[in-house]
């Protein structure tokens, strides 16, 4: 009995232990917890962005009076911490990332503060194309601060190897000059589709149908990819079929793509990125550290259907959180960080030690006109006119209030069909499943 | 009188922060996880309102939630077989003193100390269909014909490759301690039963096994509450997809994706009563050999 009874107190302690660490793990990522103090004269801005040079910054402070604590967080960590923050109501940041695809989700729960009593959306939107995508049910819920754009990258050593000189503008002929360069260059997928289940995936598929001439969505957030003769459904298809026959590389199953931008194209593994982001070229496949590829990439009109496709906008984009202790500071600095001539100093106008690291494209027209001008950025004409005439919102009414799980539910699906463990039609169906049950729950 | 008063209450004086300590950080999670699982807590959807078992309902009829409780089960039996195996075999190697052991112990103790998303990514060069080890070596040892694609094809494979880089950071720990219980028995015993015409196997089952019971108990408790917890190495080699997910991956999808914290809530408290009473199930069965024997 006696046994028994240390036995039951061990077990029982052992077992609270258990308890303990699940109970732990299963609460440890909701202490987000306060980015820093702010009083009137300082602000807190939380980004997954790494922070303008310290001058510049400096500059700020002595216009303004208020001092800036940047908090530079990874993106997904980020997002967690916003969900934890303002679910609890607690301070976190002044400002704060405000990621495109969550522009519903925040207009809904009303996390963050909508802007329009701030900036005038009518004035911005002529110099800041991709302004809309920030916009939910008309309230501006953050303001860009770069803009990147989703992009058809090649590698014109590889084509010229090939004998394809003259880019193709169909994605047939972009397809068969790819096949030439896999021949001529020994590739055996010489495109990079990144299929792992993030949220590269579900970016590509938009981007994709967006070449074929379409959006996934419609205006009333219903899927637009159930029709075979849908561009939703044809982008769905190519990407599964390009996998399947060879064209993309069998690795790419597990590929994201940063993965896919700096150990595929970076080390000229593949010849080609059908959903490249504007800005790679200058931050990736031209820094001879870390590419192979130096001076050979090059960013082209993107192929489509019968023509030059359209490209999806996919810019980060910076708002104020509800629970923000300096608004009027916040306001200012949003004001500064995305004025037409800082914007062109984040992208080099003024040299390399003024850059922001990683920072892609300026936000604003005006912007890019300077760097034109100054002519220190590669291709800048070429992606000022796509950025003005052909990149679009991903969707009609800006993000849906769900859209995180509709998106699990594209690159889920689309990563599944890909690996053969679903068909087209049954991947079609299930995100359209999804997306009306995401509609009927509210 | 005062004195002694004193004296005994110093011990509940000094555990006193720690009492508040843990109270304040688990148990009040743990009590509030386990109110908030009967209730709908969707900030997409507000107010928060009770439910009752809406949440589990909702979690039991999600296909993808069921393949991630398979997969659980399936990462939890390979991983506390292997580690408490592998850990008992290294231990018994490590028992005696010989020329570089403290080498070699700091060696099979790194896996541990490294942060488990660190040997996900190491794992994850290795895995590399394109340019990883696994390929290149059993390619050159003629085991495959062409490289192969190992993560997110095949579920099975996928769950397998994904555990064996969890257990290859959890058992050292099991080594350890059933290292620190082997060194515990008083060599007189073995002495006794070399006397008595007793091998090494007949030591090793007669004496060895029946007093490291306990150490193997703790190591298997450990190894099923890290398994049945598992993340990182899921998240970083195989994303979300649902042919690797776990329990505790899909806690995190449900809860700061999804943001369905109802939904995050009861998958936790799930997760809590299963590691409980899996836990409960693990002791009693070593604990019942021990007293069989």
């Amino acid at each position: 009995m006696k046994n028994l009874g240390i036995v039951s107190r061990r077990a029982g302690a052992l077992v609270l232990s258990a308890g303990l660490v699940t109970a732990a793990a299963a609460c440890g990522s909701g202490n987000g917890g306060s980015a820093g103090a702010s009083s009137s004269k300082a602000i807190t801005v939380a980004v997954a962005y790494p922070a303008p040079p310290k001058a510049l910054l400096d500059q700020f402070t002595k216009q303004t009076g208020i001092k800036v604590t940047w908090v530079n967080i990874g993106w997904d960590d980020l997002q967690t911490k916003i969900a934890a923050a303002m679910s609890a109501n607690t301070y976190f940041a002044d400002a704060a990332d405000v990621d495109w695809s969550k522009v519903g989700e925040y207009q809904k729960t009303g996390w963050f503060l909508p802007l329009n009593k701030y900036y005038s959306v009518a004035s911005l939107r002529p110099d800041m194309p991709q302004l809309d995508t920030f916009i939910s049910n008309k309230q501006l819920m953050g303001m860009p601060f770069d803009s990147s754009f989703v992009v058809t990258t090649v590698n014109t050593k590889d084509f010229g190897k090939a004998g394809v000189t003259a880019m193709p503008t169909t994605l047939s002929g972009f397809s068969g000059a790819l096949q030439k360069v896999a021949r001529a260059n020994s590739m055996s997928g010489p495109l990079d589709i990144h299929l792992a289940t993030a949220e590269g995936l579900s970016t590509c598929w938009y981007q994709v149908t967006a070449a074929f001439g379409g959006q996934v969505l419609t205006a009333q957030d219903t899927p637009a990819f159930t029709s075979p003769s849908s561009p939703g459904y044809k982008a769905l298809s190519w990407i599964v079929s390009a996998y399947k026959s060879g064209l993309v590389p069998k690795a790419n199953i597990n590929t994201t793509d940063v993965q896919g931008f700096t150990t595929e194209m970076a080390k000229n593994r593949v010849a080609a990125e059908m959903c490249d982001y504007s800005g790679t070229v200058a931050s990736v496949y031209n820094v001879p550290a870390s590419s192979s590829v130096v001076n050979q990439v090059e960013y082209i009109p993107t192929p489509g259907a019968t023509g030059v496709g359209l490209n999806v906008a996919n810019p980060d984009g910076i708002g104020i959180p509800k629970t923000a202790r300096n608004v009027a500071g916040a306001v200012k600095f949003i004001k500064w960080f995305t004025d037409t001539q800082n914007q062109a100093i984040w992208a080099g106008l003024n040299g390399p030690q003024d850059v922001v690291s990683t920072f892609p494209l300026p936000a604003r027209l005006s912007s890019f006109n300077l760097l034109i001008k100054a002519g220190n950025i590669a291709q800048a004409s070429q992606l000022a006119a796509i950025l003005k005439a052909h990149a679009e919102a991903p969707f009609p009414n800006g993000a849906p209030p769900w859209y995180v799980q509709f998106s699990a539910a594209v690159q889920t699906n689309i990563h599944q069909a890909a690996a053969g463990q679903e068909s087209v039609q049954q991947a079609v169906s299930a995100i359209a499943a999804q997306v009306s049950q995401l509609k009927s729950s509210g | 009188m005062r004195a002694a008063r004193r004296g005994r209450m110093l011990p509940y004086i000094l555990l006193s922060p720690l009492v508040v300590f843990i109270g304040a950080l688990s148990f009040v999670p743990t009590a509030d996880t386990a109110v908030e699982a009967f209730f709908r807590v969707m900030p997409l959807d507000p107010p928060t309102r009770f439910t009752g078992l809406g949440n589990f309902r909702a979690l039991f009829a999600n296909s993808v939630m069921l393949t991630s409780w398979v997969n659980t089960a399936v990462y939890v039996a390979i991983g506390v077989v292997l580690s408490v195996v592998l850990g008992t075999v290294m231990a018994v190697a490590l028992r005696h003193r010989f020329r570089l052991r403290g080498v070699i112990l700091a060696l099979v103790v790194l896996p541990w100390a490294l942060p488990a998303v660190v040997e996900a990514v190491i794992w994850s060069w290795i895995y590399n269909p394109t340019f990883g080890v696994m390929n290149s070596a059993l390619h050159s040892a003629h085991v495959i014909g062409g490289y192969h694609v190992w993560l997110g094809l095949d579920r099975w494979l996928t769950v397998l490759l994904i555990e064996i880089v969890q257990v290859w950071q959890i058992t050292p720990l099991s080594t350890l301690i059933i290292l620190a219980a082997l060194q515990s028995i008083s060599p007189d015993l073995y002495e006794a039963a070399r006397v008595d015409g007793a091998g090494a196997t007949a030591a090793f089952r007669r004496i060895s096994l029946p007093l490291i019971r306990p150490a193997l108990a703790v190591s298997a408790v450990e190894a099923l509450v890290l398994s049945l917890n598992i993340f990182d190495q899921v998240y970083v080699l195989n994303g979300i997809a649902p042919l690797g997910s776990s329990v505790l991956l899909q806690t995190y999808v449900t809860t700061f994706e999804d943001l369905n914290f109802g939904g995050g809530y009861a998958l936790s408290l799930l997760t809590t009563v299963a590691t409980a009473l899996l836990s409960l199930a693990v002791l009693a069965l070593f604990y019942r050999r021990a007293e069989a024997a």
